[in-house]
């Protein structure tokens, strides 16, 4: 067990992504905080954890809303005392427009969610490992930020910035043994590429990468759980790219 | 049947560092290095601590050698699950002008070329497994070059691409490829060079981190890209450098 003991929050723990990334953190010890805007869907996660024997407890949180990552932190802090590992996993794909196309409503939302998102819950949850001289913050990109997407150019653009706000915060934070890293993964078989194509669209895709291996949940949290383990307690500023092969810069 | 590594460069530093903790993993190692006697070395220490590990010596600038060594390999054990190329160095700190060519073709054959060549004989035996993990060694100065290292910076980015190269003639049998890319290091090869002192005058402040690497900060990510958790990664480059670079 590479994390027993540690408290992490897994923003968007209800689904996908995240929901591997939280079952992983209980599997391997930690206590895990699943915060997400559907309150029901985190408690399914945190239900599983602790069929599983994990301690975990959900929380509703709305990234965007600088009160309610402030709420999820004191409760956080109320209930659990400390945060080793945060990952930043809440985010949205949709809506599909190109950029003449794309109004400012959705502009903003995207970036609030995806960007902002990290912003709040860096903000708050910092000073906690600042003063305990250690902690983790793990944030998922994406590979569309590297690649580029028609039609998402808000999204790509939001990831982007994402690499960016963790290669700064990661210099900021060093001096403090804080480590702060971002994935890049690829399509991966969850609800998100299912927004916008068809099922068969969908597999086709995943089944085309290099690699013949259709890129699951669990494929993403494995590095993200080596990320928040004390053996990566080297790296920071960094982003790797979990794709199948798909791209390699 | 335990899987099995091999790992060049075993010797010392870094390579010594990754024999140890796949040893520890569960792995029977085996560590291939110029220098024998260093590799036997290697080898005492894991069966000290209960693990399983051959000594093997190889220049793995010679096909011979490394078709040899490699044979040798398969026929004892009858497999190769993961291929660490950690053979390399920069041997060299000189202005482009003072470079002989026997010096610069030295620097590019051991790090370069060794890593082909290695993956030449090993690559068709996971092909055949169609299972295996190949993980090659760049540097952080494969992205940002280096003054008075202009062959190592060369051979590093050359693996860089090598590998992605490799990982996509790989992928369909389910072989993967990728490089770790460490930063500044503490190995005995570079601490005979320097002070301590000096260097972390030197590194301190150019690293967020605040300190040079130790050798098992690197191995932890080789052992990671041995591991199922890894499964989805191939032609990617891993830097662990304490924030040196971000590329």
């Amino acid at each position: 067990m590479r994390l027993k003991d540690k408290v992490a929050v897994v923003t968007g723990g209800a689904q996908g992504i995240g929901r591997a990334v939280a079952l992983g953190m209980g599997r391997e010890g930690a206590k895990v905080v699943v915060a997400d805007l559907q309150a029901e869907t985190a408690q399914g996660t945190v239900n599983e954890l602790q069929a599983g024997s994990a301690e975990a407890l959900a929380a509703e949180v709305d990234v965007a809303d600088e009160a309610s990552v402030k709420r999820l932190a004191q409760g956080v802090f109320d209930r659990l005392g400390r945060v080793d590992i945060l990952v930043n996993g809440a985010g949205i794909y949709y809506p599909k427009a190109s950029v003449v196309e794309l109004s400012e409503q959705d502009w903003d939302r995207t970036l609030n969610i995806n960007l902002g998102g990290n912003f709040f819950c860096c903000r708050e949850f910092v000073p906690g490992m600042r003063a305990q001289k250690s902690g983790r913050i793990i944030s998922l990109a994406s590979g569309i930020a590297h690649y580029g997407m028609k039609q998402f150019a808000h999204y790509a653009a939001s990831k982007a910035a994402v690499i960016g706000f963790v290669k700064s915060l990661a210099r900021e934070l060093a001096a403090d043994a804080i480590t702060v890293n971002a994935v890049c993964p690829g399509s991966t078989n969850t609800s998100m590429p299912r927004q916008h194509r068809s099922e068969e669209e969908v597999m086709a895709r995943l089944r085309s990468t290099p690699l013949p291996h259709v890129l699951e949940p669990e494929d993403i949290a494995g590095p993200i759980l080596f990320l928040a383990s004390d053996a990566a307690a080297y790296i920071t500023g960094q982003c790797y790219n979990i794709n199948c092969g798909s791209y390699m810069f | 049947m335990n899987p099995v590594a091999l790992i060049t460069g075993a010797g010392n530093g870094i390579g010594r560092a990754v024999a140890h903790r796949l040893a520890a993993a569960g792995m029977t190692v085996v560590i291939a290095d110029y220098d024998l006697a260093a590799a036997e070395q290697v080898r005492g220490e894991i069966i000290q601590e209960r693990g399983r590990a051959e000594a093997l010596s190889v220049d793995v600038t010679v096909a011979r050698e490394v078709k040899a060594l490699v044979t040798d390999v398969e026929q004892r054990f009858g497999r190769i699950d993961a291929l660490a190329n950690i053979a390399g160095g920069s041997f060299y700190t000189k202005r482009i002008e003072d470079f002989s060519w026997r010096e610069w073709k030295q620097v590019i054959d051991v790090n370069l070329k060794g890593t082909f060549l290695m993956c030449r004989e090993v690559a068709p035996i996971m092909q055949r497994q169609k299972s295996g993990r190949i993980v090659n060694t760049a540097s952080n100065y494969a992205v940002t070059g280096s003054a008075l290292r202009t062959p190592y910076a060369a051979a590093k980015a050359g693996i860089i691409a090598f590998t992605k190269s490799l990982a996509l003639e790989l992928a369909a049998d389910g072989v993967l490829a990728n490089t770790v890319a460490p930063g500044p290091t503490d190995t005995p090869r570079v601490m005979e060079k320097e002070s301590v002192e000096a260097r972390r005058r030197r590194w301190g402040p150019n690293i967020p981190l605040g300190r040079t690497a130790v050798p098992q900060d690197i191995a932890e990510m080789y052992y990671f890209l041995t591991t199922p958790e890894s499964a989805a990664i191939t032609g990617q480059t891993f830097h662990v450098n304490g924030g040196v670079v971000m590329p």
